[in-house]
């Protein structure tokens, strides 16, 4: 097979499409890492369950489907501050062999409850489909604009991480939670508080990717895969690093399927992963030593 | 109790090596189900109970010894006593391969990095479609062979069982718990800690590998989603966990409590099983992470290593 650079600049463009959505759903995952050392299983249980709202919303009342992200969003950072506040609170100084098991045993009963609610049936929001066409490269919509809207709240994120006063208790927190609550902040309030907005962040990739994949209850079980992937290439519990190592675990995934095939994504950004974690175990970007 | 201990124990092997005189063929296929649980979590324990690494992808070596022996049995002509054990070999090499690397890690990364195995070894045999028949599964020619697969299972769960016992009253098991009160503490020491992880986890791959085989020939016919799901590892995790990690009897405890309460509840509730295992889980991380046994030592002052 003969490869152009039409073709290679077409791989790195999807790349970073697909990956600007990991970045910003790896976010969450970073962020609740960073902030109480708790892997949280859920985490793609969470982003189906935004994509159900966009889905339910879109059926029953023809909303459309981006401006869903203002309902899913709050909805799902309820559910986070919930979840967190009733059972991930009580593992949160625990071995990680116990927030492992608990956010299982959260994602298997969450999944559980969407089969009864809506059926194991594949559901779809058609939208948006089709692509621009801009000289030899061709974008899909539906992804154009969910990296648009990806990086829109990726930023926010920032941003509020950055500037506001809650943000800044969020990063304190996560350096160092003694020296925090010395500070006079009041950290089981930052958890809960970094809990739903890590779920808000999941629900906004999973109303996002609503209008692009099949919606069935199972389909968060790669995304938590794959946010893993993320935040240790790029460093746990280091911010700027899940965004790295969200664009780079996109362009992996397209340049395996160009060189190699689609099937084989996974293996090989699971295999970047471990030689990752040889050369740099605290990832590309400094992150925290366990 | 000290000398009630190995009477009991003898009676209770004894009574399950006659069993399959007079059981029904139902009876011998949740029996050897047993066994393979009690293996898969005494394995678990072997690596996670004893240095506390979590071993978060276990089913992975269940899986590729169950393909090993599948491949040797449908395509070589094995038998499958030799196919079983040949997946045990190699689940090995795939513990050295994986665990050179990966036992480096600490904590999270070392857990993110067995999760990640167990996916990748999914998506590999659905894509070598030659010779693992891909997403379509492997079928094994039609044998009849419950009854030496339940003794087969038995004496895995059996040595498996054993060999905990061997490891934990020794020096090896001595430094593994070293390892897992304080890494850092076991190398200043003088503990070369990397070299007995990494045997600690060869030893801990070789079981699940020859059960996984097991499985396989009782079945008859395997498919990746069947032997990697990450549920399994969980309940091997779990059963471990709720007999109480890191003793030689609590896995089996679990194994049997656990089993036990699986095919007499959730059969029932098909539809829920999945939310009553997780509120299972959920208790038991939150109610007693210490497990059964681990309650009972603190409370009657028991050596940590029944």
């Amino acid at each position: 097979m003969l490869i152009t650079p039409a073709m290679i600049g077409q791989v790195v463009i999807s790349g970073l499409l697909a990956g600007s959505l990991y970045a910003m759903v790896a976010l969450g995952l970073g962020l609740i890492f960073g902030v109480m050392r708790v892997l949280n299983v859920a985490h793609g249980p969470l982003l189906m369950l935004g994509a159900y709202t966009t889905f339910g919303l879109f059926h029953w009342l023809g909303l459309n489907p981006y401006l869903s992200l203002a309902a899913s969003m709050p909805l799902l950072f309820v559910v986070g501050a919930v979840l967190q506040w009733g059972l991930v609170r009580r593992v949160v100084d625990a071995p990680e062999l116990s927030s492992l098991l608990l956010t299982f045993g959260l994602a298997i009963g969450i999944v559980n409850l969407a089969q009864l609610a809506f059926s194991s049936d594949l559901r779809s929001v058609e939208y948006l489909t089709g692509s621009f066409v801009l000289g030899p490269f061709a974008f899909s919509k539906s992804r154009l604009i969910a990296c648009g809207f990806a990086v829109v709240i990726t930023a926010g994120a920032f941003l509020f991480l950055k500037m506001t006063r809650l943000g800044k208790a969020i990063r304190a927190v996560s350096q160092s939670r003694e020296v925090a609550q010395v500070c006079g902040i009041n950290v089981q309030r930052i958890h809960m508080i970094a809990f739903g907005f890590a779920s808000a962040l999941a629900a906004g990739g999973g109303s996002l990717v609503a209008v692009m994949v099949a919606i069935q209850p199972e389909m968060g079980g790669v995304y938590t895969f794959k946010s893993f992937l993320v935040i240790v290439l790029g460093g746990a519990g280091n911010y700027p690093g899940a965004l790295l190592g969200g664009l780079l675990l996109g362009l992996v995934e397209q340049l395996s399927s160009l060189f190699l095939t689609t099937q084989v994504n996974e293996a090989v950004a699971y295999i970047l992963l471990v030689l990752v974690l040889l050369v740099r175990p605290t990832g590309l970007l400094k992150g925290r030593a366990a | 109790m000290k000398r009630g201990f190995p009477v009991a124990l003898a009676v209770a092997l004894g009574l399950l090596s006659l069993y399959p005189l007079q059981a029904t063929g139902y009876g011998i296929r949740v029996m050897l189900q047993l066994f393979m649980w009690i293996a898969l979590a005494q394995s678990w324990n072997l690596i996670s109970g004893l240095t506390g690494y979590v071993s978060f992808g276990h089913v992975a070596f269940f899986g590729m010894g169950a393909y090993t022996a599948s491949i040797l049995i449908a395509k070589a002509g094995w038998a499958w006593p030799l196919a079983c054990l040949a997946g045990g070999v190699m689940a090995m090499v795939l513990a050295l391969v994986i665990g050179w690397p990966c036992l480096r890690l600490k904590g999270p990364y070392f857990a993110i990095a067995m999760l990640g195995l167990n996916e990748v070894l999914r998506v590999a045999v659905s894509y070598y479609e030659g010779l693992t028949g891909g997403g379509n599964g492997l079928s094994l020619p039609t044998l009849d062979a419950s009854v030496r697969i339940y003794y087969a299972m038995g004496l895995v769960a059996a040595l498996v069982t054993a060999l905990t016992y061997v490891i934990i009253t020794s020096r090896f098991g001595l430094r593994l718990m070293t390892i897992r009160e304080d890494e850092l503490a076991a190398e200043a020491m003088g503990i070369d800690t990397f070299r007995y992880k990494l045997y600690a986890f060869l030893l801990s791959a070789v079981g699940p590998g020859i059960v996984g085989g097991l499985a396989a020939r009782d079945q008859g016919y395997i498919e990746p989603i069947s032997v990697f799901p990450l549920v399994t590892t969980i309940t091997m995790i779990v059963m471990a966990l709720f007999g109480g990690k890191g003793t030689i009897w609590g896995p089996v405890l679990g194994a049997v409590l656990l089993f036990t309460f699986q095919e007499m509840v959730w059969a029932r509730f098909i539809y829920l099983h999945q939310l009553l295992f997780g509120a299972v889980i959920v208790a038991v991380v939150l109610l007693m992470p210490r497990g059964i046994l681990g309650v009972l030592q603190q409370k009657y002052n028991l050596p940590r290593t029944i």
